[in-house]
């Protein structure tokens, strides 16, 4: 009887954040009504052994996280972002400045490529490209997680300083866990039959 | 509404006794659902006035166990519920007669 009540913990905890994904008059009494289910999960006799009912209360927490999901997409809000304003293309990029940043961008390149030019013939390596390129991709990729984060309205489960962090503290895993958890997707939030933006 | 497979499951189980409550983990047992499929449709039957839900009473002899939430199926939901499964275990026995027709929702 040592696993149970961290199963049961961590299932009610997965569940509350998964609530307030639901609007505040809805929340409190779901959280209630999910919570209550995971002590008849967890000592459901039928079910042997005892790992079997923990896999299944967190499978269930799980579930609960998609029931939001759905729920919360059905009735057409999200936690972060109720307003729909940025989806429609109200508060993207100016396309006014556009040569500005492709100057920007292009002098940061150079900088780039110029400084990884002269180190590596300063210090000539065998495999000094390969690193090189490495190094490039994973920078890249880097940036493009950090300028998705910067330029989203909303992001999911953490604020977006945090998710910044993590972006940067872990390359490319970091980024991989912004992209598939963190990230919320335009295309199925928008609101049905409206125009995707472009 | 569209019956669909894991809605027709779950009506089957609360016809069989429309009088029965049954709590969500109690269903998704039944059923052979998750959570994840069971509850969205139960926030929609509900919505559409056809399952009601209730809290339980506190009883003293609980344990310290919280109140859960129990569903049943109202008149009007009886009434649906009976007729869509009807309808589509006519649908599947016509399906099974003529061997050309597409099986029950494999088309729209």
């Amino acid at each position: 009887m040592t696993a149970t009540p961290h199963v049961q913990r961590l299932a009610e905890r997965l569940i509350r954040v998964s609530c307030r994904r639901l609007p505040a008059d809805q929340r409190a009494e779901r959280c209630k009504e999910w919570s209550a289910e995971l002590p008849a999960i967890l000592h459901d006799q039928t079910v042997r052994p005892r790992f079997m009912r923990s896999a299944r209360a967190l499978s269930y927490s799980a579930g609960i996280a998609a029931t939001t999901r759905r729920l919360s997409r059905a009735a057409g809000w999200s936690r972060r972002a109720p307003a729909s304003a940025w989806r429609d293309g109200a508060a993207r990029a100016q396309p006014g400045n556009l040569g500005l940043r492709a100057t920007i961008g292009l002098a940061i390149w150079l900088v780039i490529i110029f400084t990884s030019v002269s180190l590596l013939r300063a210090f000539p390596h065998p495999h000094g490209w390969t690193v090189v390129l490495i190094l490039a991709l994973a920078a890249a990729f880097a940036v493009c997680c950090l300028a998705d984060i910067v330029q989203a309205p909303a992001v999911r489960y953490l604020p977006k300083w945090a998710w910044a962090l993590i972006c940067v503290g872990q390359i490319p895993g970091g980024g991989i866990i912004y992209l598939s958890v963190g990230r919320v997707g335009r295309s199925h939030s928008l609101p049905p039959g409206s125009a995707q933006s472009p | 509404m569209k019956l669909t497979r894991p809605l027709e499951r779950v009506l089957r189980v609360l016809t069989a006794d429309p009088a029965a409550r049954h709590y969500g983990y109690d269903l998704m047992k039944a059923a052979k659902l998750p959570s994840g499929t069971l509850y969205p449709m139960l926030a929609r039957l509900e919505q559409e006035g056809l399952v009601e839900a209730e809290w339980e009473t506190q009883r003293p002899d609980a344990g310290g166990r919280p109140p859960r939430k129990y569903y049943r199926l109202t008149a009007e939901g009886a009434r649906v519920a009976r007729l869509e499964l009807a309808q589509a275990a006519a649908d599947d026995r016509r399906a099974a007669a003529s061997v050309t027709r597409p099986a029950h929702g494999s088309t729209q």
